[in-house]
């Protein structure tokens, strides 16, 4: 099977407080295309900072992430801004959305800074937005949705670039029981039936089952790993 | 680009009373700025309208000496003539030829030192227009068993005579002998600078050469070009035809209206641009406040993958539409509202502006506007909008997709 995420050794020290934290802490791990992976551990265990290393927002200590042959780890900013856009999908816990653009419009922007086709661009966007459930919706602003259905248009938004792969750092958090599995069977769905890799982060026991992996993290470190 | 425009417009209207209120802030501004330039050059134009118009001329021709001693000996020799030959040099519109003397007009019980200028009715209308500054009685169309005086209507009132009146007038001869004459009251004529009218009394040449003891007396030529900017020029051109004549154009007779409107005419578009600015200062208070308010928006575009170059002309671009809708508001309204007191005029009476009239001004003022300046102001308003949006917009690119994110 494809790996499309590998890190080796790698490590995320904040110097920010009294002492240095660890916060990833020596983390070899793959990922590999068409994996759903959660990924869990209590709070302050490092999750977000591991998301944002892989999604190349913040760079490593030590160590190299390779996003299938790219070791982003060395890829330059202006790059990183480029690497991001072409190959990775992003769903924030909130204020995904552009509040002034329509649902449809928040799917197309993304394909319009990839410089798509517009007509390409609608039709693609229309379909993101079925798949999600939100055919309805489409030329409704953010703020007449409700929060789960906004996180719906950030999933079909990071689906729209035809990323590698999808990271979601507890997306979930700021939704009510129905709306949050309603989101992970989306999500799973997605996962199933068009193959898309996905990690997601979750303090939510709610959810955590519908993830096909789970990946554990103590004190930046991978303390479990466990394939359904 | 297109897409980020759109965004940029629907960003303004998302916090509509901010954006409503920065608009009209600029309007305000805008007309504040051109309203009170526009007043001050109104005053200053008027000014000189008189000034030229009325009074001096745009170049007035003397005997060198009589300049500091207006006494009648020294008078142009050939006066006349000069006066035809300057005429037809090409681009003088007209000229007046006068006897001018300094003097004394007495009334029945008052008296008062005034300057007697003795003028050809027909060219001293041409000239500065006096027959259009008749307010009581007539110009010069009496022919009496006396020769008529026009005088002005504030020399009237503080030697108390009315039109019909008898004066006298003492002045010295081309000799230097003393001499009187009567003199009727034909009109009275006003001007708003008072110090002239009080000073200033007209007689027909043709009655003061008996009395001064010389036919075709002639001390003072007053010119009138075709085009006013030229004045310089054909100031030099008369210098250099009578090379033994003292030869003066409006700046020289009237330095520190000259230099206030040179003054005026310079700085006018920064005195505008100080009140401009002081809307900036509330424009890039604004700005900032509100990209700071979307730190996260922002950052989130970023992490995306949106460059910092698209976010910042995101920024930029909102401020732009923003200062541009003000802008062409606000120099609307200014045209509109310039226009109105261009027919209309505003009356200073009433708000203290008596006094004023002592000082030359007018007080009514019909406001104009060099429809450059409406143009100037639009850039100007533009300028300062986008430099106030520079520092939030760096501030907001500045900030790295993590922290945004991260930033609950
Ligand atoms: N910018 C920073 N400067 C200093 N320390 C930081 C910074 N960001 C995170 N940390 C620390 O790094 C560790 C890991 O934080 P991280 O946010 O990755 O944890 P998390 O698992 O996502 O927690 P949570 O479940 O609460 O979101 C924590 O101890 C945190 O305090
Ligand atoms: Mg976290």
């Amino acid at each position: 099977m494809k790996t499309v995420i590998e890190t080796k050794n790698l490590v995320k020290v904040y110097n920010g407080g009294v002492a240095p934290v660890k916060a990833v802490n020596n983390v070899n791990i793959k990922f590999n295309e068409g994996e759903f992976t959660a990924i869990v551990g209590p709070s302050g265990s490092g999750k977000t900072t591991f998301l944002n290393l892989i999604g190349g927002l913040d760079k490593p200590t030590d160590g190299e992430i390779f996003i299938e042959n790219v070791d982003i780890s060395k890829l330059k900013e202006r790059k990183l801004f480029d690497f991001r856009l072409k190959n990775i999908g992003f769903v924030f816990q909130s204020y995904n959305l552009i509040p002034v653009l329509t649902a449809k419009e928040n799917v197309s922007f993304i394909m319009l800074l990839q410089k798509m086709k517009s007509n390409e661009m609608n039709k693609r966007a229309e379909e993101l937005l079925q798949a999600v459930g939100l055919g309805d919706k489409m030329d409704v602003r953010p703020s007449k949705l409700s929060g789960g259905q906004q996180q719906r248009v950030a999933v079909a938004r990071a689906l729209a670039s035809k990323p590698k792969f999808i990271l979601a750092d507890e997306p979930t958090a700021n939704l009510d029981t129905q709306s949050a599995l309603n989101l992970l069977d989306i999500m799973a769905r997605l996962n199933k039936e068009e193959n898309i890799t996905l990690l997601f982060s979750t303090h939510d026991q709610r959810v955590i089952d519908r993830a096909r992996r789970v990946v554990t993290l103590i004190d930046g470190a991978v303390s479990e790993d466990v394939n359904k | 680009m297109k897409k980020i425009l759109k965004i940029s417009w629907r960003n303004i209207w998302r916090n509509k009373i901010r954006s409503s209120i920065i608009i009209i802030a600029i309007i305000i501004g805008i007309m504040g700025g051109i309203f009170s330039g526009a007043i001050r050059l109104a005053a200053e134009k008027q000014q000189f309208e008189e000034a030229v118009d009325n009074r001096t001329s745009h170049i007035q021709v003397h005997h060198p000496k009589f300049v500091a001693n207006p006494e009648a000996r020294f008078y142009i020799k050939n006066g006349i003539h000069i006066a035809k030959e300057i005429e037809a040099i090409d681009g003088v519109h007209s000229v007046s030829e006068r006897s001018v003397v300094e003097g004394m007009v007495a009334s029945a019980n008052l008296n008062a030192g005034v300057r007697i200028k003795g003028v050809d009715a027909l060219a001293e209308a041409l000239t500065t227009n006096l027959n259009s500054l008749i307010t009581e009685g007539t110009y010069f169309e009496n022919e009496g068993r006396l020769p008529s005086i026009i005088i002005g209507e504030a020399l009237a009132n503080t030697i108390n005579v009315s039109v019909g009146s008898r004066i006298v007038l003492t002045f010295q001869d081309i000799k230097g002998e003393m001499i009187s004459a009567s003199f009727v009251v034909e009109g009275l004529y006003k001007l708003s600078s008072r110090r002239f009218e009080e000073s200033t009394v007209f007689i027909q040449s043709k009655n003061i050469y008996d009395l001064i003891g010389k036919e075709k007396h002639v001390t003072e030529i007053a010119v009138v070009i075709d085009d006013v900017d030229n004045y310089r020029l054909m100031a030099e051109k008369i210098r250099k035809a009578f090379p033994e004549l003292d030869v003066k154009h409006w700046a020289d007779m009237e330095p520190s209206l000259y230099y206030s409107l040179e003054f005026l005419n310079q700085n006018l578009i920064w005195m505008v641009g100080i009140i401009i600015l002081g809307v900036s200062f509330g424009l890039f208070n604004t700005i900032l406040m509100s990209v700071l308010e979307r730190v996260k928006e922002f950052g989130i575009l970023m992490a995306i993958g949106m460059k910092r170059t698209k976010v910042f002309l995101m920024i930029i671009f909102e401020t732009i539409m923003l200062s541009f809708i003000a802008g062409v508001s606000g120099l609307i309204l200014s045209y509109g509202m310039i226009r109105h007191f261009k027919v209309k005029g505003i009356n200073l009476e009433g708000v203290g502006a008596e006094g004023l009239e002592d000082f030359g001004y007018a007080t009514v003022l019909y406001l104009d506007l060099d429809p450059q300046m409406y143009f100037q102001i639009g850039i100007m308003v533009m300028v300062f909008a986008v430099l106030a949006a520079v520092y939030p917009a760096v501030k907001a690119i500045r900030l790295s997709p993590v922290e945004a994110v991260r930033s609950e």
